[in-house]
């Protein structure tokens, strides 16, 4: 039996150039979409890496602070008045800064990021940081994230070779002990991780007691939205109380109101989409035009609008299985490539699979709904 | 006001009668540019008669075959197909009425993707009642039968326009239409085609008791009727 997806079949197949050329819109179509909405996903995923890390219970940061990368300060002893509440376990403070690395085979300086915080009990997951503890807390001592741009020279490969390096950070003479990977987002090209005191070594300018982020873990137990409430009355107006998920929602929303990331992949992906709907409307328009009469007297013979729309939407959907799944093994592909070319890691989600499939069957069965009307005008009584 | 009974009415007797006409008229477009075509068109065509349908162009013989092919609505005047009241039908109807017909058109409109086999075993889509493993033999069969046995996997461009037409009327009579309608079946094709076509169609009608009404310019076919209806001007002159 000859049913309506096997003569769609039929049709597409019966003109291989045709057809390569409408899946071929179909792949760019598909690949544009998940490499856009990836890298989208990937610039505000590895943007909020950081506040993703903290394993802290609650975060005190600066009322006037919109992103912790760009961090207002707020004086310690506010945080320090904290474990005066019975729920508090322990706190932390966190120092963050924008240094120069001093790139020792170019003899170049590179803006890089610095963690200053507690190697011993670190409240921030840093696989491997608290390993190395007891060299941190030396003087000059700190690690660097093995996921750093290689603008800072060929450091992981030196270190693993010599143990270490020494190089200049802000001018000031310290020695990488170890790499650890973490992670670079848009706004940090590098990372060093090291102690407070060491943190301090190098901005000397700083006030110690001008903390950007305080870290406060509870007792197992408390009710973190209750205490929260009660801390919120220790510190008063100067800082700020909030819960991870909080400082993340806080973060994201930054990033989409101070970057154009949304904007720019999300034009991109719209694009994308629009090239393959315009590419399968051309190819199902054509065919049902250039079949016209064979339509309108399947209609005289009885077939309905129905069956021929029926015919139409099933050469849509095999154009989305045609373009989805080499599109998809492409943006695999391009990942990787965008992984080590812009030097972040981007990966694929099944929701973002799944949701590309759903916007490549929308972008195919509209064309197909669009390209049917013509077929719904064939007047049968015309091929007589 | 006397409701007179119609003498003879084509419902009364449409059991009798493939196709019944009653004093139908059609007329294309509106108001002042309302043009007639068709002039209280009475006639009848009985089970398993072939009938053609001869006369100039413009005399309307198209356009009644578009009216008993329920292609268009009946507004003026009686006509009843395979007992279907076309005058009061819905557009459903009409679509159910088709189904029943075999058509025959001047171009093949074969479809070009598919192959032979596959463009008659298409029409058994219209026809869920066949079960699908007799859908491949039956196909072959007629096909076998209109002379294509050899020809079964090939796509219609790779057959002459004879074997064409010859697909067409193979994929008009598959389902056991219980009216074959053909509009100049023959016009594009040589005068050896033509006939052998015709030919083709007239045995295959008899031979399934299947009614035809064929319109035809072509004078060298007009030995296989068994009645000929002559129209002009959209009135039928002789015949009816």
């Amino acid at each position: 039996m000859l049913s309506s997806p096997l003569v769609a079949w039929h049709q597409l197949s019966h003109h291989k150039m045709k057809l390569a050329v409408a899946a071929a819109g179909v792949v760019v179509a598909v690949m544009l979409m998940l490499v856009q909405l990836g890298i989208r996903e990937g610039a505000m995923e590895n943007s909020v890496a950081v506040a993703r890390r903290i394993t802290a219970d609650l975060v005190l940061v600066s009322p006037r602070t919109r992103t912790i990368f760009q961090s207002s300060q707020f004086p310690r002893r506010l945080l320090f008045r904290l474990p005066a509440h019975d729920a508090v376990a322990g706190v932390e403070e966190m120092y963050m800064g924008q240094a120069r690395f001093h790139n020792p085979w170019e003899h170049r300086e590179h803006p890089i990021s610095v963690f200053g915080l507690d190697p011993q009990f670190p409240m921030l997951n840093l696989p491997g940081f608290a390993a190395r503890a007891d060299d941190l807390e030396r003087p000059d001592r700190v690690l660097f994230d093995g996921f750093s741009r290689t603008t800072y020279g060929p450091v992981v490969d030196t270190v693993k070779r010599q143990g270490f390096l020494e190089t200049e950070i802000n001018f000031r003479r310290v020695r990488i002990v170890d790499t650890i990977n973490v992670g670079i987002s848009i706004t940090t090209d590098g990372n060093l991780y090291m102690s407070p005191a060491n943190f301090l070594r190098l901005f000397p300018a700083r006030d110690p007691g001008a903390i950007d982020v305080g870290l406060v873990r509870l007792k197992p137990g408390a009710d973190r939205e209750k205490v929260r409430e009660q801390l919120a009355s220790y510190v008063g107006q100067e800082a700020r109380v909030v819960t991870r998920d909080e400082l993340i929602a806080s973060e994201v929303q930054f990033l989409r109101e101070s970057a154009p990331i949304d904007f720019i992949f999300g034009m991109g992906a719209a694009v994308g989409f629009f090239i393959g709907f315009v590419v399968v409307y051309q190819i199902l328009y054509t065919e049902v035009t250039n079949h016209l009469p064979q339509f309108a007297t399947m209609k005289a013979m009885g077939f309905t609008d129905g069956y021929l729309l029926k015919v139409v939407l099933s050469q849509a959907f095999i154009l989305s299985i045609l373009g989805y799944i080499p599109g998809f093994f492409l943006a695999l592909v391009l990942y990787r490539v965008a992984t080590v070319a812009i030097q972040m890691q981007f990966s694929m989600t099944v929701q973002r699979a799944t949701m590309v499939f759903l916007l490549t069957l929308i972008m195919c069965g509209l064309s197909a709904l669009i390209a049917i009307r013509k077929a719904w005008t064939a007047d049968p009584a015309d091929v007589f | 006001m006397i409701i007179e009974p119609l003498p003879q009415t084509p419902a009364n007797v449409a059991s009798e009668f493939a196709i019944a006409a009653g004093q139908l008229n059609f007329s294309f477009g509106e108001g002042e540019l309302q043009k007639q075509i068709l002039f209280d068109v009475t006639f009848n065509v009985a089970q398993g008669e072939v009938v053609l349908l001869t006369g100039p162009s413009g005399s309307g013989k198209t356009t009644l075959l578009t009216l008993i092919g329920g292609l268009r609505h009946v507004r003026s005047g009686e006509l009843t197909v395979l007992s279907q009241a076309m005058h009061q039908a819905t557009k459903t109807d009409l679509v159910q009425v088709r189904r029943n017909i075999g058509f025959i058109f001047q171009q093949h409109n074969l479809l070009p993707f598919l192959t032979a086999r596959k463009n008659v075993e298409m029409t058994f889509q219209l026809h869920p009642e066949v079960p699908a493993a007799e859908v491949y033999q039956r196909s072959e069969e007629i096909l076998t039968r209109v002379g294509l046995g050899d020809r079964l996997d090939y796509h219609p461009a790779r057959l002459s326009g004879g074997q064409k037409q010859r697909v067409a009327i193979a994929r008009a009579l598959a389902a056991d239409p219980k009216l074959i309608l053909a509009d100049e079946p023959t016009a594009a094709l040589d005068s050896q085609s033509g006939r052998d076509v015709v030919d083709l169609l007239q045995e295959l009608a008899r031979s399934k008791g299947c009614p035809v009404l064929m319109v035809t310019h072509d004078n060298r076919v007009l030995d296989i009727a068994d009645r000929i209806i002559h129209m002009e001007d959209g009135r039928i002159q002789s015949g009816s």
